[in-house]
C-alpha cells in the first residue's frame, strides 16, 4: 500500500510539480520501496471509477496538505475506500474520512485567504508576488490569477515549497525557484502606490472599535510578512 | 490637492459604511479585460478594527449641500472637503486592483451641487471603468437620495451591486435626524432597484447576452443606537425588507458619536458593539436558519438578550422541544439545535445516509458537544438525562458578554459589566460577579 500510494504521489498527481526538497521529506516512510509507475497510474485511473468524483477530488485536495501526517491519513483512507467503494466520500463522520476532509478544508481556506492577500508589485510591467503558505496552494491559486489577469504577465513565488508559478504570453507553468528568491526593490511608481495602499488601510479602520485579536483570527500573523500594508505592524 | 491627501480625507469619510463584502456574483475573466468576480467574495485585508477589506471603499466626494445630524460630512461639519475626479478614482482602483489590493470599488457620494450631479459623476467613474478599461472586477455603488429615476437605471447597468442606506430604523428618527432626507425618497428608489433586478434576471433567462442590472443585487445599512428603536422593531423592518425588497443584505452599524447634539447620545457615548452583534446574529438567523423574527423577540421581550446569542435564547425559553434526534430530525430542526450550525446541519443530512450517527461522529463532524450534548439524541446516546439547570445555562451563555476573561475591558461587554467595571472593578471580577447572577436567574426561569 506504501509503494501504491509513493508512486501514486510521485508520478501521477496532475496537479503540480513537486520540490525537490519536499519530496525527500515524505520519501523517508516509504525509501526502500521500489516506485512502479505503471501501478500507480493505475491507481490514479482506478480513484475516479472505484471511488466515484468526489473522492478523487477528496484525495487530491488533501494532498496539497502541508501536514505531516497527511501520507498516512490518505493511506488510511484509501485503504477503507478501496473496501467500500463510493460510500467512503460521503461518510463524514467516519473516523477514516473525517481527518482527510480536514486536510482538504485547511487546504481550500488557505487558498481562499491567499486569493485575497496575495500582494503583486509592478515591474516593467510583470506582476510579481512572494507568498509563503503553509500548503501547496499555487494549483488552486493558478486558475484564479490567470482568470483575473488574463492580458498581464505575472509571477506567484511559494518560498515555502519553492516553486513558483509563471505566467507568460498566455501560458500558466510551474518553476523551482532558488533559495533566497527576492523581487526587485520597487520603482518609484510602484513605491507611490504602496504608499497609497498603506494610507488607505490605516485610515478605514475605525479607532472606536479598534480590535487586534478580530483581525488576528481572520487575517493570522503568518501572512503579515508578504502584505503591503501590515509588513510594518508585524 | 496630492492625491495621497484626497485619498486620506474621502476614505475617512467612508469608513462608517459598513458594507465592503464583494459577494453575491460569479463573473470569469476573459481576454481583453482585467478582473473577475466570485461569489462567496474575496477579503483582501482586515483592518484594525476587525473589518473584512474587500474593496475601495471612498466617497467621490464629501463636499454635502445637506445636514444631517449623524454625519460627520454634513454641511456645518468644520472638516476638510476633497472631490476625486472621475478619471482619477477609476485610475486608482484600477492600480489597486492589479496588484490585487482589492475585489472592486465601493463607490458613494456626499450630495455635491444637487443629487443628480453627483449622480452623474459616479456614473461617469463607473463608464470610464467598464467601458473603457474593461474593468471586470466588482462594483458596489450607492445610489443618492433623491436622485432622477432614469440615472439610477443607468448606475445599476454598470454596477454589481446597488444601495440604498435607510439610514435610520424609523420614519420619526429619519424626520428628526436627517431633515432632507424624506422615507419616501428612500423607499421608492429600493421598489425601482428591485423591479428592475427582477425584470433583468428573467430577461437574461430568454436572451444570454441581455445587459445585466444590479446582478449582485442590493442591500441597505441603518445606525443603530442614535435613536430609541427596539431591536424587535429593528429586526422586523430587517424581515420586511428582505421579503418586500429582496435585499441581499441588511447591514447594522453601532453608532459612534461624531458630533455635539442635543438630539444625539452624548459624545462619550460607546459604541453599542455587543448590541450590534447580537443583531447580525439575529439577521443570520433570519437568512440562514428558517427562523422569523417574531420568533426570535416578542412583545414582552422586545430587546435581545445580551448574555446569550438569539438562537441559544430561543434553545433555552423552548427547552420542552428538544432533544431532538440528529438520525431523523428534518433540516429546520436540526439547525435549531445550539452548537449545530448550517455547515454541519449539512453534513449530518449527508452523513447519516451512510450511516447511523453517534457522539463521537458527531464531534468528528463538527457538532459543538459542549452545547450541542443538551438538546440532541442520537445512536447509543438517548439525550442527558436531567441535566442541572444551571449546567446548561453555563453551556450556553456568550463568554464575550462577560469580557471573556480578559484583563482590559472589552468594548463587547455587556452593559452590566461595563457599569461594574466603571465602578473600578477589575473587569475579570466584573465579568464573573455577572456570570454568576445569570446563571442562576436564567435557571429559575427555565
Ligand atoms: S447627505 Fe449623506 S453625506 Fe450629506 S450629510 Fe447626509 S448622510 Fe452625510
Amino acid at each position: 500500500m506504501c509503494c501504491v500510494f509513493e508512486s501514486f504521489r510521485r508520478k501521477t498527481l496532475p496537479l503540480a510539480i513537486w520540490p525537490p526538497e519536499q519530496a525527500q521529506l515524505t520519501l523517508y516512510d516509504c525509501r526502500d520501496i521500489p516506485t512502479e509507475p505503471a501501478f500507480a497510474v493505475r491507481v490514479e485511473r482506478s480513484l475516479r471509477p472505484a471511488l466515484g468524483p468526489r473522492a478523487e477530488e477528496l484525495v487530491h485536495l488533501a494532498f496539497l496538505s502541508g501536514s505531516g501526517e497527511k501520507e498516512l491519513l490518505l493511506l488510511r483512507f484509501l485503504h477503507t475506500a478501496f473496501a467500500r467503494g463510493t460510500a467512503a466520500a460521503w461518510d463524514y463522520a467516519h473516523p477514516d474520512t473525517a481527518p482527510v476532509l480536514a486536510l482538504e478544508r485547511a487546504v481550500t481556506e488557505e487558498a481562499h485567504l491567499l486569493m485575497g492577500f496575495v500582494r503583486f508589485q509592478v515591474h516593467e510591467g510583470m506582476l510579481g508576488a512572494v507568498i509563503r503558505p503553509k500548503h501547496y496552494a499555487l494549483p488552486l491559486l493558478r486558475p484564479h490569477f490567470c482568470g483575473r489577469y488574463p492580458d498581464s504577465d505575472f509571477l506567484i513565488a511559494d518560498l515555502t515549497h519553492r516553486v513558483a508559478l509563471l505566467y507568460r504570453g498566455g501560458r500558466a507553468e510551474y518553476v523551482e525557484i532558488e533559495e533566497g528568491f527576492r523581487l526587485p526593490p520597487p520603482d518609484a511608481e510602484e513605491a507611490e502606490y504602496q504608499a497609497l495602499w498603506q494610507q488607505f488601510y490605516k485610515t478605514i479602520g475605525i479607532r472606536e472599535r479598534y480590535n487586534p485579536t478580530v483581525r488576528r483570527t481572520h487575517c493570522p500573523k503568518r501572512y503579515w510578512a508578504c502584505m503591503t500594508e501590515l509588513m510594518d505592524e508585524r | 490637492m496630492e492625491l495621497l491627501q484626497k485619498l486620506t480625507i474621502l476614505s475617512d469619510s467612508a469608513k462608517y459604511d459598513v458594507a465592503c463584502t464583494s459577494s453575491g456574483i460569479d463573473r470569469a475573466g476573459r481576454r481583453g479585460s482585467m478582473g473577475s468576480c466570485s461569489a462567496p467574495g474575496i477579503c483582501h485585508s482586515f483592518a484594525s478594527d476587525g473589518r473584512c477589506i474587500s474593496l475601495l471603499k471612498v466617497l467621490l466626494t464629501n463636499v454635502c449641500v445637506y445636514d444631517c445630524s449623524y454625519c460627520i460630512n454634513r454641511r456645518s461639519n468644520d472638516l476638510p472637503r476633497a472631490a476625486f475626479a472621475p478619471r482619477e478614482l477609476a485610475d486608482l482602483t484600477l492600480q489597486f486592483y492589479r496588484r490585487n489590493y482589492i475585489e472592486g470599488l465601493f463607490i458613494s457620494s456626499a450630495v455635491l451641487q444637487s443629487p443628480d450631479y453627483t449622480m452623474e459623476r459616479m456614473i461617469e467613474t463607473l463608464r470610464i471603468l467598464r467601458e473603457e478599461y474593461r474593468f471586470r472586477g466588482y462594483i458596489h455603488a450607492k445610489t443618492i437620495p433623491g436622485a432622477d429615476p432614469g440615472l439610477v437605471q443607468k448606475l445599476g447597468y454598470l454596477a454589481d451591486r446597488l444601495s440604498v442606506n435607510i439610514e435610520l430604523p424609523s420614519e420619526r428618527s429619519l424626520n428628526l435626524l436627517a431633515p432632507d432626507k424624506h422615507r419616501q425618497a428612500i423607499l421608492r428608489p429600493m421598489g425601482q432597484i428591485a423591479a428592475a433586478g427582477a425584470q433583468s434576471r428573467q430577461e437574461l433567462q430568454t436572451y444570454r447576452a441581455a445587459p445585466a442590472f444590479a446582478p449582485a443585487g442590493q442591500s441597505t445599512q441603518m445606525i443603530v443606537g442614535a435613536t430609541p428603536e427596539s431591536d424587535r422593531q429593528i429586526l422586523r423592518l430587517t424581515e420586511g425588507l428582505y421579503k418586500k425588497y429582496s435585499l441581499k443584505r441588511v447591514f447594522y452599524s453601532a453608532y459612534i458619536p461624531v458630533v455635539e447634539d442635543t438630539r444625539l447620545p452624548a459624545l462619550d457615548t460607546k459604541p453599542p458593539l455587543l448590541r450590534e452583534h447580537r443583531l447580525y446574529q439575529a439577521d443570520w438567523l433570519l437568512r440562514y436558519y428558517h427562523f422569523s423574527a417574531a420568533e426570535i423577540l416578542t412583545e414582552e421581550e422586545p430587546n435581545f438578550n445580551p448574555y446569550l446569542d438569539p438562537k441559544c435564547n430561543w434553545a433555552i425559553q423552548h427547552y420542552g422541544m428538544f432533544p431532538v434526534d440528529v438520525n431523523t430530525a428534518p433540516l429546520e430542526l436540526l439547525l435549531r439545535v445550539p452548537g449545530i450550525g448550517p455547515r454541519s446541519a449539512k453534513r449530518i443530512l449527508i452523513a447519516r445516509r451512510q450511516a447511523a450517527l453517534d457522539l463521537e461522529g458527531l464531534k468528528r463532524i463538527g457538532v459543538v458537544l459542549k452545547r450541542a450534548q443538551y438538546f440532541l439524541c442520537c445512536k447509543g446516546y438517548g439525550g442527558s438525562r436531567q441535566p442541572r439547570r444551571e449546567t446548561v445555562v453555563r453551556a450556553l451563555l456568550d463568554p464575550m458578554a462577560f469580557n471573556a476573561g480578559c484583563e482590559q475591558l472589552s468594548l463587547f461587554s455587556a452593559p452590566q459589566v461595563q457599569m461594574l467595571a466603571d465602578t473600578g472593578l477589575p473587569p475579570q471580577i466584573a465579568g464573573r460577579m455577572v456570570q454568576e447572577e445569570v446563571v442562576t436567574r436564567f435557571a429559575q426561569k427555565m
